[in-house]
């Protein structure tokens, strides 16, 4: 535990116990989505779902690095993950990406993105609101993670055709935001 | 349509399964949604309040809402 950065955080008004419970219910969605993200790869299949599955893969990856950059602010705030992983996954803060109940329909699939990547969204936006100007080091890395969750929803509601985003398929690495947090 | 007083509100607050926010004067039932396990959202809203004000700071609109059952009017 860090003790005087949580000091710090405390002395700006932040409830710190009620932003650790925050961050670890947004480490559960990422690392469950990691998961579930997993099986939908592995659905996305023939003409339309090859198309699609490079840029899902790239957000799989972003998601797991994202519960890689969170779990150290938890602990540095002194908190910690629950030990039962089957408490963690049901804490999420967004609802399983579960493959729709006709697998192949690649526009059910990604709705099932757009949307996991849209209640990504919210959360980070409310870990931003609650941190800015008071506690930098949540707020930059909750800020990191949403600039990449707003790409992720950008790519895979562009693929549904709900209009442009002006975004592309990564070159290069992964997690440009994120990727200084996991240095 | 039932009518809600706050003191009545606040037994639908999750404890017992059935969970009911009230919004612009309406209530609803969120109890089968996801984002309201145990009558909590987001760790600091709890379910059995009027969250009128709570939402104009929310990172959604309200028409998220909109897809629940109304169950009841709140009272002046």
């Amino acid at each position: 535990m860090a003790k005087v950065a949580r000091e710090m955080v405390e002395m700006t008004g932040v409830d710190v116990d009620e932003l650790i419970e925050l961050l670890v219910t947004n480490a559960a969605a990422e690392l469950t989505t990691y998961y579930y993200y997993t099986i939908l790869r592995a659905n996305l299949i023939g003409l339309d779902g090859e198309t699609i599955k490079e840029i899902a893969e790239t957000a799989r990856i972003e998601d797991r690095n994202h519960f890689e950059a969170i779990i150290p602010r938890i602990y540095e705030l002194g908190g910690k993950l629950p030990e039962s992983m089957v408490d963690f996954h049901n804490m999420s803060a967004c609802p399983p990406a579960s493959l729709p109940k006709k697998a192949n329909d690649v526009q059910a699939l990604l709705k099932v993105l757009v949307e996991a990547e849209r209640c990504a969204v919210r959360g980070y936006t409310h870990v931003c609101n609650l941190t800015a100007g008071k506690d930098h080091r949540t707020y930059d890395l909750a800020q990191s993670i949403l600039n990449e969750e707003i790409e992720h929803e950008s790519w895979f509601s562009e693929f549904l055709g709900e209009g442009p985003s002006g975004h592309f398929l990564r070159r290069g690495d992964t997690s440009p935001f994120v990727s200084k947090f996991l240095k | 349509m039932r009518v809600f007083t706050g003191e009545e509100l606040k037994k639908y607050n999750g404890s017992k399964g059935v969970s009911y926010i009230a919004y612009a004067g309406k209530v609803y039932d969120v109890s089968k949604s996801f984002q309201w396990k145990k009558g909590v959202h987001q760790i600091r809203h709890h379910a059995g309040r009027d969250l009128t004000r709570a939402l104009k700071q929310a990172p959604h609109h309200p028409d998220l809402l909109f897809k629940f059952p109304v169950v009841g009017k709140l009272a002046d």
